[in-house]
């Protein structure tokens, strides 16, 4: 089973997506429209490369730093949760999934994905 | 609000600090042999309101485009590595272990 | 040929980086280290205005913001400004950005 459909058939998942470090595709599975995946691809990368930068700083000022390299992102709403494991999404409604169930597969199976395409 | 010895009391946490809303840091307890420092940390708090505004963009333009609500107001973003992941909310962060890493906790605690 | 931008007043350094952020040449008051991580940052920091940018369009519905010319990151004394795959340090007390873009402009286009 590929890694988007065990995250989509998790409880509460709403849609799990992956884009291209390029920019260029995305693929999803879940509740959403072409556009919305689109969006969201779009609103991941940006973020993705952000905190890659960031941690690359942070490791100038920290020995042996855990922060680094980069493996993804979390940011929390009042009722949505994404979370972002190398290229891959995860959006999440808080009242019926588990942030901690999701963050534990995608550790898993994507943290060993090399990041030598960001 | 959370208190920076609350905040170390959560599973595998290696450092809890409260920073200024510009980013700059107020205060912050690292857990004796982690390889943190007062430096790292001041980083570290400049990273998390850059990413909290960045996300705090992101939930408006996406709610605003597709209707959804539920992203807005940010109430946590996490900076997830190799073996650390930084959490934070308002103006305090921890840095976990990600092997006994509680990221509900985390955000709980930080609420 | 990016060496003739130092002429300009205020330019400190001026370096070049390829497409993946590798360091391709540097002039100025530098050590070529410090350099090639000057060329790492403005590689990684174009990729984040790429992005913003991208994310305004779609959020504005509004063309032009993309793609982006270039960017300036403003200090008190100093300023990192850069365009294509070009990125410059100068003095602000000294230099004309205004010059400096259009230079920089110009040199990117060769």
């Amino acid at each position: 089973m590929s890694i988007l459909s065990e995250l989509a058939d998790l409880p509460g998942v709403i849609c799990a997506g992956e884009y291209s470090y390029r920019g260029d595709r995305f693929s999803y599975k879940g509740h959403m429209n072409d556009e919305q995946a689109r969006q969201a691809s779009i609103m991941c990368r940006a973020t993705t490369m952000s905190v890659h930068m960031q941690s690359g700083i942070l490791r100038n000022f920290c020995d042996q730093c855990g922060l680094f390299p980069n493996k993804g992102w979390v940011v929390k709403g009042p009722q949505f949760t994404v979370c972002v494991i190398a290229n891959v999404f995860c959006f999440i409604n808080e009242a019926e999934g588990s942030l901690n169930q999701v963050f534990k597969i995608m550790r898993a199976k994507l943290f060993d994905v090399s990041d030598d395409l960001v | 609000m959370p208190s920076l010895d609350q905040l170390m009391t959560l599973p595998g946490a290696l450092a809890a600090f409260e920073f200024s809303d510009k980013g700059e840091l107020v205060n912050g307890k690292i857990s004796e042999g982690s390889s943190l420092n007062e430096t790292a940390l001041d980083l570290l708090s400049h990273v998390c309101v850059a990413n909290t505004s960045i996300a705090t963009m992101q939930a408006r333009g996406w709610e605003n485009m597709t209707g959804d609500k539920g992203f807005y107001p940010v109430e946590g973003f996490s900076m997830i590595g190799l073996d650390w992941t930084t959490v934070t909310h308002g103006q305090f962060g921890v840095v976990i272990e990600n092997d006994k890493a509680d990221l509900e906790a985390a955000y709980a605690a930080l609420a | 040929m990016i060496k003739r931008l130092l002429a300009l007043d205020g330019v400190q350094v001026i370096c070049q980086f390829r497409d993946d952020g590798a360091f391709v040449e540097g002039y100025g008051m530098m050590p070529e280290q410090q350099m090639a991580g000057l060329a790492m940052f403005a590689h990684d920091y174009k990729r984040i205005v790429q992005g913003n940018a991208d994310q305004l369009s779609m959020f504005t519905q509004m063309s032009g913001w993309t793609p982006p010319g270039g960017w300036v990151v403003h200090g008190q004394t100093l300023s990192v400004c850069s365009i294509a795959n070009l990125v410059c340090l100068v003095n602000i007390n000294e230099a004309s950005l205004t010059e400096v873009m259009r230079e920089m402009k110009e040199l990117s286009s060769w």
